[in-house]
């Protein structure tokens, strides 16, 4: 994996460190627990060569089976006790430090425009934010793996050349070929392993897809063909599966042969050392119980090498969707609030200046990687106005409010309040001076009162009225828990038009300057949607909107027509349906006469 | 529980005797390998009193080269076994979904209405996952361990019985304790679970709610929230995983009991002339190597529980059949009469409230008929009835003459075009989007179709054209919604439903529909649900629904022509707006 800005090991190296330093007294707690762990393997195999020299009566034998015996149960008793210790410090630990990740990332892609907050998609941050969070976190042991990897394979090498040079150097020797042959096979396991992984996301994607899209599929009549299509994937699948797992079956059998193959070389090699005496039975059971170990060690060195290949890309990952941020932000230090609730800021009641006119110049987007967005429009809303940006599907509307209120980074243009610029909408056209509503708005699972609040406090009837004012009176009366109904992921309980009616809510309740709405009523009925605009212009309040509504467009002070991106009109719907030719077209009398 | 293992043989019968010979060929494999395994110690400890009684170093030579034949063979031998139980556990489970999802395409949609698609998921991917596991893995390793465990037993009993008995009690201890502190984690981990799909289920919604997060300035809000997440999951979390070590420390306890009873009752013994040392040797090495399938076969039992469950949920589902009787007569060719007969329907979910009553309604064979009315007036219903996904509870639907009920289905749904609101765009290539998989098509025909609904500069616009693939995130509502056009005219269907064609569209490209439309409605009979004036206004006759029965029908012309008329007051309130 290629790493990008010149980050690589060092730079995996100090996040570790970094890591490594929140909640030092837990994470010490965990080291010397999976030290003690990791090293307690060596004890079996010097007690198993003590039983047999005392059995022999070798001139070693100064133990006697009872003491053999205690050491054995007592150092049993302390492996237990640090596996418990190291394992609830550990988890603890792991909680904090990817839970430190996780805040880190999703505190970075809020300061982003809300619109593009990830580079990529959304699915891809969403993993992001899962694995690559808990493999940074789990690089924490890595640490203290590491350094009982070093400590047990130097302690354990010594052992065995105290005990018969000779026959170590001809033990390790194939099994550093059996390493070096394992290491080369994995990287080819790598593409197999990849290769089953697409295939398994294709089966399961298609089955997502034919178990939300059944009615269609009936409706087209074409179950068979569906059946037909999964069942291909399927075959392929099993093939890459089949593969996969046969050759890490194969893998497996290369490490667990180790132990046999080592112990039957000893045999070979030592067979007449054995015979003269010089090679003691123990020292056999020595050198095979530690062959037993070198398969689970090796194992765990790959292990160590995978995970810190790994972390590099879950690094890379997390930096890419830090944009630009510090790198080393990913894993800056920060209170994760596990005792009590984490501040909320509520915006202010009111704006601190009342808006007289809000003006953008020259806004400029482009969407990475292609030629489409918006080229220089210009808007002007003043105080009360009702302002409707209109044109055809792909005209550039939704860009343009998003680009204005900084949902989008927009590439050029000036905004300015009363007069004074605005250097970031993003965070200066919020509620109280702005508030606004999606096309199609999502919503958080909670309850109705939860998602129209947002944080905000609940006094004076602010839900109350909300509700009133987005014509959401009904639908709430007939919720079984009225506003404290759970609305599920995402609001599935909620239908489309109650979904974008919240969302109006939560507008309403936050009583700004200024309203801007996107295509309000794309899942509304007429009668409906005519009482909530009827509510939007009661209050005389200043209104920014999308709308292809004739209501609307009649009721606008001025509609900024845009096409492909740029305005080609603005004025009054007489005015315009008098000069512009593309307006007469979309929503002139001939437009709406029948063929 | 007699039911859940009655389904597992069921199960293992019919989708592994297709494969016989496969299975015995992995059970034999794995024997041999089982029993080598065993050998193994014995062959050195042979060695071993080979040396003490001073055989030649030939013989000593020779016995080692034999070990590691032994050796090479075993793992020769598991390789395959594994290799044959992957192919066998793939072939089958890939059987057994392509037979659940064929039967849950064909259940009716009062069945699909009660399971969310995240449940259908869950049982199709799922739980087949699961019972794969169960079949690549019961057989290798639950058997073949259990397999193991045993002769090793007995191995020990053959040379001393009271080491025999002494490690099978702590065997038969440890399993005991095993069982039982993975009975008390079981609980702890679900939890664990749960809250971490929670605390995920947050923070996806979250990151999918940037837009009105950052808009709403609640962003204090929804870290806090976030904050709150991690605060429960933590002792949760803390708590499993505890409940985790103590597995491991149980596995950790009959190591060391193990090797305690080994060491001490082999040395004494040993001592008292009891044993030669080849024995205490192969006592040592027996008693370290009963940890490992002791561990195993816990794990397994799991993996076995989770999987009898799994099938159990399988074949239950399995069991449900279609409420809808298929019927034998095919419907005429060409344009469909279509004709109401006092229907009366009510949603099974909900008996007491009739969506439909006794509507009666017919439209001439060519004709277009327009359906007005509210939001929940039983439109779309009307629609569903025609298509036959639900039967009315009284009353008729005729269709060409043919009541629905003893049309064929395939015939039925071969002949009547059904395009929703919501659009499903499949993630795959534009020609299998437009034919659902259906290779019998030829591209000339989808271009046809794509040219007369103006999508012909869309699809040329695309890099691989018709091998283009799309998703529902690169096609715009609209886009999505001409597609979904343009699969039903690749049917060519006798009556086609429309469920407001241009809902997505604006008005430039509504238009441009409309004169589609026409040409593609030619000579079909048309179901038209309209909330637009203009989609009205293409209708030759307009039914108004409400609650459930017809309040108007008539000529679009004359009433629309008429102030009084229910249509004409819903246009005073449509014009306004559209």
């Amino acid at each position: 994996m290629k790493t990008r800005g010149g980050k690589g090991k060092w730079f995996t190296l100090r996040t570790i460190l970094r890591v490594m330093a929140f909640h030092r007294g837990l994470y010490a707690a965990s080291a010397v627990g999976w030290m003690i762990f990791h090293l307690w393997p060596l004890l079996p195999g010097v007690l198993g060569k003590a039983l047999f020299d005392t059995l022999e009566g070798g001139t070693e034998a100064e133990l006697n089976l009872t003491t053999i015996v205690a050491i054995l149960v007592a150092a049993g008793l302390a492996r237990m006790a640090s596996i418990f210790g190291a394992t609830v410090a550990v988890a603890g630990w792991h909680v904090r430090t990817r839970g430190l990740v996780q805040r880190n990332l999703l505190a970075r892609l809020f300061e982003r425009p809300g619109a593009r907050a990830m580079p990529g998609n959304v699915g891809a941050g969403i993993s992001t934010l899962r694995d690559d969070s808990e493999a940074i976190s789990l690089m924490g042991d890595w640490g203290f793996d590491a350094l009982s990897a070093v400590i047990f394979a130097s302690t354990g090498l010594a052992i065995l050349i105290s005990v018969d040079a000779r026959v170590t150097l001809l033990v390790m020797v194939p099994m550093i070929c059996v390493i070096a042959l394992a290491q080369l096979a994995k990287a080819r396991a790598h593409t197999l392993r990849e290769r089953s992984r697409a295939a398994t996301a294709q089966v399961t994607g298609t089955i997502g897809e034919i178990v939300v899209a059944v009615r269609a599929i009936q409706a087209a009549g074409t179950q068979d063909n569906v059946v037909a299509h999964l069942a291909r994937q399927g075959d392929e699948r099993r093939h890459a599966m089949v593969r996969d797992k046969t050759q890490s079956y194969a893998l497996d059998a290369v490490f667990n042969s180790t132990a046999s193959l080592g112990a039957g070389l000893i045999l070979l090699t030592a067979a007449g050392a054995m015979r003269s005496g010089d090679f003691t039975i123990g020292d056999f059971v020595l050198f095979a119980t530690y062959l037993m170990q070198v398969a689970s060690y090796t194992g765990f060195i790959g292990y160590l090498v995978r995970t810190f290949q790994q972390v590099r890309v879950s690094l890379d990952r997390s930096v890419e969707l830090m944009q630009g941020a510090p790198p080393m932000d990913v894993v800056k230090h920060h209170p994760l609030y596990l005792k009590s609730d984490a501040p909320v800021d509520v915006p202010p009641r009111r704006a601190d200046e009342p808006l007289d006119v809000l003006n953008a110049t020259g806004l400029t987007y482009r969407f990475p990687g292609s030629e489409r967005g918006i080229d220089d429009v210009s808007l002007r809303v003043e105080r009360g106005s009702v302002t409707v940006v209109a044109g055809p599907m792909g005209a550039g509307k939704t860009t343009t409010l998003r680009a204005l209120l900084g949902l989008l980074d927009r590439q050029g243009g000036e905004i300015d309040w009363n007069g004074r610029a605005v250097a970031d909408p993003g965070d200066f056209l919020v509620p109280p001076r702005v508030a606004y509503t999606a096309q199609t708005p999502t919503l958080v699972s909670g309850t109705l009162r939860e998602n129209i609040l947002l944080g905000l406090p609940d006094d004076g009837g602010v839900v109350t009225d909300a509700v009133r004012r987005a014509v959401l009176g009904p639908d709430v009366a007939s919720m079984p828990d009225g506003l404290d109904t759970e609305i599920g992921v995402r609001g599935v309980r909620l239908s489309g038009g109650q979904i974008q009616r919240t969302a109006a809510a939560r507008m309403f309740a936050r009583d700004p300057e200024l309203l801007v709405m996107d295509d309000l009523s794309s899942a509304l009925d007429v009668e409906t949607e005519r009482e909530l605009w009827r509510m939007v212009f009661s209050a005389g309040v200043t209104v920014l909107a999308v709308s292809h509504r004739r209501a609307v467009l009649e009721r606008a002070d001025q509609i900024v027509l845009l096409d492909s991106g740029s305005v080609v009109a603005r004025g009054t719907l007489l005015e315009l349906l008098d000069t512009s030719p593309q307006m007469r077209r979309l929503y002139g009398p001939e437009a709406a006469r029948p063929h | 529980m007699p039911r859940t293992s009655d389904s597992n043989w069921v199960f293992l019968r019919k989708y592994l005797r297709p494969q016989r010979t496969s299975v015995i060929l992995m059970v034999a494999l794995l024997l041999g390998s089982i029993v080598v395994e065993v050998a193994e110690p014995r062959i050195v400890s042979y060695f071993i009193e080979s040396v003490q009684l001073g055989a030649s170093e030939e013989t000593l030579l020779r016995i080692a080269l034999v070990f590691l034949g032994a050796a090479l063979a075993r793992q020769v031998m598991h390789v395959l076994a594994s290799f044959a139980s992957e192919r066998v556990a793939w072939t089958a489970t890939n059987a057994l979904r392509a037979d659940l999802t064929a039967h849950v395409l064909n259940l009716d949609l009062t069945f699909h209405e009660s399971r969310s698609p995240g449940e259908l998921i869950e049982r199709i991917d799922g739980d087949v996952n699961e019972i794969a596991q169960f079949f690549s893995t019961l057989i290798v390793r639950l058997l073949g361990n259990m397999l193991l465990l045993v002769f090793i037993l007995v191995s020990l009993f053959v040379i001393d019985w009271r080491i025999g008995a002494a490690c099978t009690g702590v065997v038969v201890v440890g399993m005991l304790l095993l069982q039982r502190v993975s009975r008390m984690a079981g609980p702890r981990w679900q939890a664990d679970r749960e809250q971490s799909a929670l605390f995920f289920g947050y923070v996806s919604e979250a990151l999918r709610a940037t837009e009105d997060i950052r808009s709403s300035s609640a962003v204090s809000y929804a870290m806090a929230r976030f904050h709150r997440q991690l605060r429960t999951w933590l002792p949760v979390k803390v708590r499993a995983e505890a409940w985790g070590s103590l597995i491991w420390i149980v596995v950790s306890m009959v190591f060391v009991a193990l090797a305690a009873v080994s060491f001490g009752l082999g040395g004494g013994l040993f001592q008292a002339g009891a044993v030669p040392l080849s024995d205490v040797y192969l006592v040592v090495t027996y008693s370290v190597m009963l940890a490992t399938p002791m561990e195993v076969i816990r794990e397994q039992l799991q993996h076995l529980q989770r999987a009898t469950a799994a099938m159990w949920r399988v074949s239950e589902l399995l069991a449900v059949s279609s409420k809808l009787r298929n019927g034998t007569k095919p419907l005429p060719s060409g344009p469909l009469s279509v004709e109401f007969r006092d229907v009366t329907f009510s949603y099974e979910r909900d008996p007491g409230s009739k969506v439909l009553r006794d509507l009666t309604l017919s439209i001439e064979p060519g004709a277009t008929l327009g359906l007005v009315g509210r939001t929940g007036a039983g439109k779309t219903t009307m629609a569903h009835l025609l298509f036959r996904m639900y039967d009315p509870r009284h009353g008729q639907v005729r269709l060409g003459g043919v009541d629905v009920k003893d049309a064929d289905l395939k015939s039925l749904r071969s002949r009547i075009g059904f395009v929703t609101q919501d659009v499903h765009i499949f993630d795959a290539t534009v020609r299998d989007n437009l034919t659902f998989f259906d290779t019998g098509v030829d591209d000339a025909r989808l271009l046809d179709i794509l040219h007369t609904l103006g999508l012909r500069p869309w699809l040329t616009a695309l890099p691989d054209g018709m091998d283009t693939r799309i998703s529902g995130s690169s096609v715009s509502a609209g886009q999505a919604q001409l597609i979904a056009l343009a699969r039903v005219f690749i049917k060519d269907p006798g009556l086609v439903i429309l469920d407001e064609p241009s809902s997505r569209l604006d008005p430039g490209t509504g238009h441009l529909l409309e004169r589609a439309l026409d040409r593609l409605l030619e000579n079909r009979t048309c179901v038209v649900i309209a909330h637009r004036l203009d989609t009205i206004r293409r209708a030759d006759t307009v039914a108004v629904i409400d609650g459930g029965r017809v309040t108007e029908h008539g000529a679009t012309r004359d009433l629309l022509g008429e102030p009084a008329s229910r249509l004409a007051e819903l246009c005073r309130a449509g014009e306004v707006l559209e």
